[in-house]
């Protein structure tokens, strides 16, 4: 594994330096600089030639991504322009808080998602498979600031038992912390889960379909026994894979519902610093989550092996 | 698959979740609504002394822009004190750090006396160098503060002794104390890290506890603040909640107690709850405007400018757009401004057919051109865009982001005509014209140029008495001038705002609209 590892390290470090390219370039080919926002409402020429000399934006935009670049491989992200402060203590404050909203969504759309797909094969009658589409598709449809506020509304105005929006850690107070996460996590899992149901359901109806199910049936183990250690097991993999790739729609998901739920991690850094160009909080962020989504991809391949003892990584 | 077999495993599920709820709701256990919930209100009208003010805050606090006026109203008066203060009614200085002072009779220096006394919260005393560090600081352009042209106009600081300062001004200015009402004091020797949001050292109400970046502030009370018994509060928390609706959520689920930022669409929901009160204040919070490039044809015409503002529906943008808030004007300023009038407000009324006559009158038909505006105002430019069509002047909206909005403003790149909103009309009315950009004699955003808009100006400004008959005529006269020249069409004053629970009291705040809770308390 070890060995299955390194040789992919090289693609994976590939990947990393061409987005570290990509996004410092697209950054300021977008129009609008952090010039302009910290020069305020009125500056005046000087005010404007201050700042930008100040900054080093003065420089050719090559040059300054080769100090960039340098200065990430030596660790130091460097310090942000407008939001203030140095970008790695900037990360460092959100990141725990977006790890732990993506835990939860990600828990809680496997959860639903295993508990909508296995109704699914399982509920026989018409208007349960209806309900149970109907559940589906809302999830999937329904934007997060929409059933954001449907939540807030219900349970932390109508019936106030949540808080509407803010953090505390579950690590430092699990009982309180988990209230602050319940809602938050729950928008963001929604969607996910409806993709989730759709792999476990599909793939259920094709493992029970197969000839070592019909086998089984044939000496006489209880159906739910083939349900739950046979097909189960054998309809992972792909949802395995799907989860995977649903991180990278969470980490994008979470600009949206950071805001409804005043989460402060690392979507609202990033909507922060790219409304105020704050490039090197955008470049660190898009990085980071760049990093993440390789790395995550690596692990899915691995876990992949392990639950599938057929797959043999070369 | 018989459904009875599943029965017994969703039955499992319904059952933990049932025992999730109850032991949710188990007397003992801990409730995070509960926790931040505001104490009840008392009975007596009293001042309270003591507990925390929650704040709910839309925008962060950007320690960048410390000494400029932004959008982030909760630090400016808590942390930090200024020289004098305005009587928000009467726009006369009232003494704050400096006890008393004395304009020349030519306007051309001022001295100050300083309180004594007065402690900065890491104990070091106010001094009159202190004074001398700010007004240097606010020339610095790195800073950019937004009244760095009147900062500038102070060529000599002598420091008397150490409670007692003289500075010499190149030419009198009407405005010097809008200058002594923004400049905040701080420490000079921690200046760096307070543009930095690391340590932040004033002499205010409120010490500053700590910043996380879009997550909060916190601050304690100065036990050692100028002002006996003052502040009420033991200490303050922001909460940054960056979304309108999450932020009337926060407010009626009762996790804040005050909610600042909040325009007046924002507040519809509130409006009529008996347990908010919507605070307005008269200083307004900037004006929308319509802004001409006159370079561009036919644009360079000011009966064509004239006849966009008679073609828009100012009261509509109010009741539509704005929830009902803010005041239809055709002139920037807010009335608390002495250069206010019901007249000038009302000189441009709603008027397609006069629109349409000027426009005939200009020779100009079949137009159509691009219209600028600020993304986060797309109802206002799609109002923009009807009414003018209903006159013939057909428009291609453009939605410009924050960023790149104002980099065009400033850089005199916006096409013919752009839709935004400008500031610093609530000030002395000669502050707008030498501090505002659209406005800016010298140079601005329509690249509008007159001799006589330029003397006018100056006029205004180079008046040594801001109250005397001369200096109200001087204010006239640029109300005029504005109003017919149109190269900035007004359309609102925007309504400045803060919703709170019912139970606070004593919410103030100065005329650059940074909050000043050296009263509040919650009843």
């Amino acid at each position: 594994m070890t060995g299955y590892l390194l040789r992919r390290l090289p693609s994976a470090l590939g990947v990393l330096l061409l987005a570290s390219f990509a996004i410092f370039f697209i950054l300021r080919a977008v129009p609008g600089d952090p010039v302009a926002t910290l020069a305020g409402s009125d500056p005046s020429p000087e005010t404007v030639a201050a700042i930008r000399a100040d900054l080093g934006l003065d420089r050719p935009v090559l040059a300054q991504y080769g100090t960039w670049l340098a200065d990430v491989l030596r660790g130091d992200l460097g310090r942000s322009y407008v939001i203030g402060g140095e970008v790695s203590e900037l990360l460092s404050q959100r990141i725990g808080k977006s790890v732990e909203l993506t835990i939860g969504a990600l828990v809680f759309s496997l959860a639903i998602g295993l508990v909508l797909g296995v109704l699914g094969v399982t509920v026989k009658n018409r208007a349960g498979q209806a309900v149970l589409s109907a559940i589906n598709a809302i999830s999937l449809i329904v934007p997060a600031y929409v059933s954001g506020f449907l939540l807030v509304f219900l349970f932390a105005i109508t019936w106030p038992v949540l808080p509407p929006g803010g953090h505390v850690s579950v690590l430092s107070d699990p009982q309180i912390g988990f209230q602050y996460l319940l809602m938050p996590a729950l928008v963001m899992a929604l969607p996910p889960a409806a993709i989730v149901a759709r792999y476990v359901k599909d793939g259920l109806l094709q493992a029970l379909g197969e000839d070592y199910t019909r086998t089984a049936k044939s000496l006489g183990i209880p159906h739910r026994r083939i349900l739950w250690r046979h097909a189960l097991p054998n309809a992972l993999p792909p949802v395995l894979t799907v989860l995977g790739m649903l991180v990278g729609t969470l980490l994008g998901s979470a600009v949206i519902i950071e805001a409804v739920f005043a989460w402060p991690g690392l979507g609202t850094l990033a909507e922060q610093a790219v409304t105020r160009r704050d490039y090197p909080v955008i470049q660190a962020v898009l990085l980071f989550m760049v990093a993440v989504f390789v790395i995550v991809q690596l692990l899915t391949d691995l876990a992949y092996a392990l639950i599938d003892p057929r797959v043999r990584l070369r | 698959m018989p459904v009875s077999s599943i029965f017994t495993s969703r039955r499992t599920v319904l059952r933990a979740a049932g025992a999730g709820a109850v032991a949710l709701g188990l007397a003992g256990c801990k409730s995070a609504v509960d926790e931040k919930k505001s104490s009840p209100a008392g009975a007596s009208g009293q001042p309270k002394k003591g507990g925390t003010l929650q704040i709910g805050s839309l925008t962060d606090f950007t320690p960048a822009l410390l000494f400029t006026q932004n959008a982030f109203t909760a630090v400016h008066r808590l942390v930090f004190n200024t020289l004098t203060s305005y009587d928000p009614k009467t726009l006369q200085p009232q003494p704050q750090l400096a006890k008393s002072w004395q304009v020349a009779a030519d306007g051309k220096s001022v001295t100050f006396q300083l309180r004594e006394g007065v402690k900065f919260h890491n104990g070091r005393p106010f001094t009159a160098d202190d004074v001398v560090f700010a007004i240097n600081n606010l020339k610095d352009p790195k800073r950019s503060a937004q009244l760095r042209a009147t900062a500038a106009v102070v060529q000599e600081i002598q420091v008397v002794n150490p409670l007692e300062v003289t500075l010499k001004l190149a030419h009198p200015v009407s405005n010097l104390f809008d200058l002594f009402e923004f400049m905040i004091i701080t420490d000079k020797d921690s200046v760096e890290e307070a543009v930095t949001g690391k340590k932040l050292i004033g002499t205010g109400p409120f010490v500053f506890k700590s910043w996380t970046p879009g997550a909060s502030l916190s601050f304690a009370k100065n036990p050692e603040y100028f002002i006996p018994e003052r502040p009420y509060f033991d200490g303050v928390e922001v909460r940054i909640i960056p979304n309108n609706d999450s932020l009337v959520s926060a407010l009626r689920g009762k996790q804040v107690q005050l909610a600042i930022g909040l325009n007046g669409r924002d507040v519809a929901p509130v409006k009529t709850d008996p347990q908010f009160t919507v605070q307005q204040y008269d200083t307004g919070s900037g004006a929308v405007y319509v802004g001409a490039n006159v370079t561009v044809k036919p644009f360079d015409d000011k009966r064509v400018r004239q006849a966009i503002s008679y073609a828009i529906n100012r009261e509509r943008i109010v009741q539509q757009s704005l929830g009902g808030f803010g005041l239809p004007s055709s002139a920037p300023w807010p009335k608390s401004s002495p250069a206010y009038s019901d007249a000038t407000a009302k000189r441009y009324p709603h008027d397609p057919e006069r629109a349409k006559a000027l426009l005939a009158e200009a020779g100009v038909s079949n137009l159509d051109v691009p219209l600028a505006y600020l993304n986060t105002s797309t109802v206002i430019a799609q109002m923009i865009q009807f009414d003018l069509q209903q006159v013939g002047i057909k428009t291609t909206l453009e939605p410009l982001d924050p960023a790149k909005f104002q980099a065009q403003l400033i850089g005199q790149t916006m096409p013919a005509l752009w839709a935004g909103s400008h500031g610093f009309a609530q000030l002395h009315p000669a502050t707008l014209a030498v501090s505002a950009y659209p406005f800016n004699e010298a140079k601005n955003t329509s690249k509008f140029s007159d001799p006589a808009y330029t003397e006018i100006v100056q006029k205004a400004w180079r008046q040594p008495d801001a109250d005397s008959p001369a200096a109200k005529a001087a204010y006239q006269d640029l109300s005029e001038v504005l109003l017919d020249r149109q190269f900035v069409i007004d359309l609102v004053v925007l309504a400045n705002l803060y919703v709170a629970d019912k139970s606070l009291q004593g919410v103030g705040q100065n005329t650059y609209a940074s909050l000043v809770l050296d009263d509040a308390y919650l009843a």
